[in-house]
């Protein structure tokens, strides 16, 4: 069956299996191997991205229930040349390790600070709790996200 | 003098590709006409496999083929430090773990390979699961492996069963025996460590290209040593380590879990039989049931210690459970054993190590390497004793470390680089310790 | 009832395979006349840092922006072996090779800069990529143009070096050995925990960390690796176990088999000794593994510091806690 989607801004049309995984539509079907897949069964978050706003494990979403939906995956974080204030700030830290949670990670980071520029660190723990890494002991992704809040702030009074 | 990088917070190098999803893991890759793979592993912990029937699963539409171990009889075993694995288990063998390989299955998509790797029938044997490492010792325990190991020394105790041992170690230092009539207080206690999967992220997943020309089998896959994977895909299979290129691609986690072969063979094996690429990616279960673990150890440790708190004798008992085969097996458990005095001044030292096979997913490399399981005994031991002889236990800790000069178990002596006071005293200050270090 | 609880633990750390064990890195560095310096090496970087690491080191040695470094060979027909990264090894074998191969190449530097400038070495100043004669500022050559001349002569600015030091096989009785591993890596935490005593649950407050690095070569990653590894080891202290039984893997997901999330971690302070005193480059030494070695002993003493419980197995459940107390009550 047909589906309708707007990934990372862009209209897209695509056709599905009935079983095909909003995480297999992203990277078989699309070639967006940015989302991750490290349980399949939504324990891990490497394959977080936002739909219509919310943060949903893409392993657990079927593409046919991304039908009209808008979503965004880690390759639509950044415009052309520019990072996105939270990857520079997950590279200043020292966030990133081998890698393989950060797209996930990055993902529930933007959510969280879309809906809140200001968290405490006991809001950033509980924004990204479902998250896991296995390698930072995410002491350095927390500063990551604090560094990243801080310059949104900033950039957001700069524009006022 | 200061340096212009090194001591410097430069950035990772490969950090930008990472945070914008660029960075490519193995299953990131992308062939065009790519075939699946799965592996049909075994049915039950340690059994004869009697018959495997795949005959309807090869009339599946879509699959390409199925390999068994009767299509390349002439495959070697593999392994890191000894060759003791199969690459698949051959009719009438045993498969000795659940994540034994009975069927390498090729379909033109992942879902046909699943279906497939279903309807194969297998039937086997049943043998008695050996699950606990004191089990397999026993003189009546049914071997895991029919050969020896090789490994074994002629000072294995003859009442255990040299063939469910993979190796057994010993240190000798001092007079241990004296060193335990000198001490005022003795402490002897059982430590027991767990299964741990070192759970990198990324499970295990590549791809092979069989090049004709060349006559070459490239191999995409995440190894923590090119070149010794390099060596055990090549041993293998029979070709010649020039013929097996393996391109390291992002590694996503490893911890010791990316040591082993995983994909490597399987793959090299169906990108030559079907001349197209190929690719395989493991589950998480997968991964958790058929690659290795951290080693689960038993450590007996005694310590002596005069009554104004210095060491003076140290002797453990090691038992390992190694599982089905050896992987690093014969490397870690006696590290642990080498490591069983941490870092404090003992005279006098006895130990006795085992790596032992059991029908366990097999135990292989993860940080630490033995040596983390040994440190919650010894340094459990040292604050027993510390708080038995009523020290503080830093100060216990203090005046028994190490210092240059000092001499380890394994009689080395350190010549340089010995800050282990420079430790404590840091950390007491760090962590405003109650109590000051009587230097 | 929350109770508190410090432990502290002291460990070492023996790196390389050590034991006889042949180990040994190889890597080569070329300076092109594209202006481009090519870091060959095989070693793996599994997140840690490590190829971010060799260029620190190269760089270092040849007083050049790191940025013009390239690292090629991840492939085993484009570069010789460099040994696993595993044994908390890469930072002192492979520093060390890259470390001797920039060397190599900063000789040949000096060598074929004394013959175009026709001076004597010290008369030469090597800064940036490029080659001053002493007395002159104004007359210099770039490493690239340099490269070009070296290449018209038939040469090449490119050299390779092994890393290949001895250790000992251990006397198979005794475990004696003069030389058993190239060297020890020491480190001390003190971890403070509260346990709750109604229901067994252990939290983890802070981590205080005191670890013999030698030389950091990159303090951020080394930092990294305390807290990555510390918390790998609160894992394997508190919550992880792969259940085998009977030989069946009974949790084989990460639904029941449960490592740190980020809702379980501590505090962290951590300080870096850095005394240079090891063989590795600039004297550092590795650290990879023993971050993770000292947690699940500094937690079982924290645990008898809080309850008055010594627990011999892991890991430290909540309900081996419960057990524990209730034992202890009878």
């Amino acid at each position: 069956m047909k589906i309708t989607l707007t990934v990372n801004g862009e209209k897209r049309e695509v056709e599905v299996k009935p079983q095909t995984r909003l995480l297999d539509l992203l990277r078989e079907d699309l070639g967006l191997t940015g989302t991750k897949e490290g349980c399949g069964k939504g324990e891990c978050g490497a394959c977080t991205v936002i739909m219509n706003n919310k943060l949903v494990a893409s392993c657990l979403v079927l593409a046919v229930q991304a039908d009209q939906s808008e979503i965004l995956t880690i390759e639509g974080l950044n415009c052309q040349d520019e990072l996105h204030p939270i990857q520079n700030a997950f590279i200043n830290k020292g966030a990133v390790q081998c890698g393989f949670c950060i797209p996930g990670m990055i993902m529930s980071s933007k959510q969280l600070l879309d809906e809140n520029i200001n968290p405490t660190e006991a809001e950033i723990k509980r924004g990204l709790s479902g998250n896991i890494c296995r390698c930072t002991g995410y002491v350095k992704i927390i500063d990551a996200v604090k560094e990243a809040a801080h310059k949104m702030r900033s950039r957001g009074e700069d524009d006022v | 003098m200061s340096k212009r990088y090194v001591g410097k917070d430069m950035l990772k190098v490969d950090a930008e590709s990472k945070v914008t999803g660029r960075a490519q893991y193995p299953s990131d890759l992308k062939f065009d006409n790519c075939l699946h793979v799965k592996i049909k592993r075994a049915t039950y912990p340690h059994a004869i496999l009697k018959d495997l029937d795949i005959n309807r699963a090869k009339n599946i539409d879509g699959v390409v083929d199925i390999i068994t171990a009767k299509d390349y009889p002439n495959l070697n075993k593999f392994g890191l430090i000894i060759k003791d694995q199969d690459v698949l288990i051959k009719m009438g063998e045993k498969m000795k773990f659940m994540g034994d390989a009975l069927a390498i299955i090729i379909a033109e998509t992942e879902e046909i390979a699943l279906k497939a790797r279903d309807k194969i029938g297998v039937e086997i044997k049943k043998l008695e699961v050996i699950t606990d490492p004191l089990r397999a010792i026993e003189k009546d325990a049914p071997p895991i492996h029919e050969d020896l190991s090789g490994l074994c020394t002629d000072y294995l105790k003859p009442n255990l069963n040299q063939k469910n041992i993979l190796v057994d170690h010993y240190l000798k230092k001092g007079d241990v025996k004296k060193g335990f009539t000198e001490a005022d207080l003795i402490v002897e206690n059982e430590y027991r460590t767990q299964h741990i999967d070192q759970l990198p992220l990324q499970n295990e997943s590549g791809y092979a290209l069989y090049d004709d020309k060349k006559d070459e089998i490239k191999i995409w896959a995440a190894s923590q040593w090119l070149h010794d994977t390099q060596a055990d895909v090549a041993q293998s299979i029979n070709m010649s380590k020039e013929k097996i290129r393996i391109i390291q691609t992002a590694i996503g986690g490893a911890f010791g879990k990316k040591e082993d072969v995983s994909v490597h063979i399987h793959l090299a094996l169906a990108a030559l039989h079907t001349q197209r690429p190929v690719k395989l990616e493991y589950t998480r279960e997968e991964s958790m049931i058929a690659q290795s673990k951290r080693h689960p150890l038993i450590i007996k440790a005694k310590t002596g210690v005069s009554s104004n708190g210095y060491l003076t004798a140290w002797s453990v008992e090691v038992i390992g459970d190694t599982g089905a085969y050896a992987s690093s097996g014969p490397a870690v458990v006696h590290k642990g054993m080498y490591h069983c005095t941490g870092p404090y001044n003992v005279e006098n030292i006895e130990g006795t190590s085992y790596a032992i096979y059991t029908n366990n997913t097999y135990g292989g490399a993860m940080r630490g390497f033995g040596t983390t399981q040994m440190a919650f005994a010894y340094e459990s031991q040292m604050d027993i004793l510390a708080h038995k002889l009523n020290i503080d236990p830093a100060q216990f800790r203090y005046q028994n470390a190490y210092i240059t000069g000092s001499v380890t178990p394994n009689g080395q002596k350190l010549g340089k680089s010995v800050n282990t006071k420079r430790t404590i005293e840091s950390v007491i200050d760090l962590a405003k310790w109650e109590g000051e270090i009587n230097k | 009832m929350r109770k508190k609880g410090r432990g502290m633990a002291t460990i070492m750390f023996g790196f390389g395979y050590g034991e006889g064990f042949p180990d040994h890195s190889i890597a080569e560095i070329e300076i092109t006349t594209d202006q481009k310096i090519k870091l060959r090496t095989a070693g793996a970087d599994v997140g840690q840092g490590f190829l971010t690491t060799m260029i620190q080191i190269a760089a270092e040695v040849l007083k050049i922006d790191s940025s013009y470094i390239e690292i090629v060979g991840q492939d085993t027909h484009q570069a010789k072996n460099s040994g696993s990264t595993s044994a908390t090894r890469q930072t002192f074998f492979s520093g060390n090779a890259v470390r001797e191969a920039a060397e190599e190449v900063m000789g040949m530097i000096y060598h074929h800069g004394s013959i175009y400038f026709n001076s004597n070495h010290p008369e030469l100043t090597v800064k940036d990529g490029e080659i001053y004669a002493c007395d002159n500022k104004e007359e210099k050559i770039s490493y690239w143009e340099l490269a070009e001349i070296v290449k018209q002569k038939g040469d090449n600015l490119q050299a390779e070096a092994s890393f290949f030091p001895k250790t000992y096989v251990p006397d198979e009785k005794t475990g004696q050995s003069e030389k058993n591993y190239v060297a020890y890596t020491f480190m001390t935490q003190v971890i403070d925990i509260e346990v709750d005593t109604d229901t067994g649950i252990i939290e983890v407050m802070n981590v205080y960390t005191a670890l013999d690095v030698g030389k950091a070569i990159n303090p951020q990653n080394v930092h990294g690796q305390i807290e990555g590894g510390t918390v790998q080891g609160l894992g394997m202290a508190l919550m992880e176990e792969q259940v085998i039984k009977n030989g069946i893997t009974i949790n084989p997901d990460m639904t029941n088999y449960l490592v740190p999330s980020i809702q379980d971690i501590p505090e962290f302070e951590s300080t870096l000794i850095e005394n240079e005193d090891s063989d590795g480059p600039f004297g550092a030494k590795g650290i990879g593994e023993p971050t993770l070695i000292a947690a699940c002993p500094a937690v079982a003493n924290a645990v008898y510091d809080a309850i008055g419980v010594r627990i011999t197995s892991l890991p430290i459940t909540p309900e081996i806690i419960l057990n524990s107390l209730e034992e202890n009550n009878n």
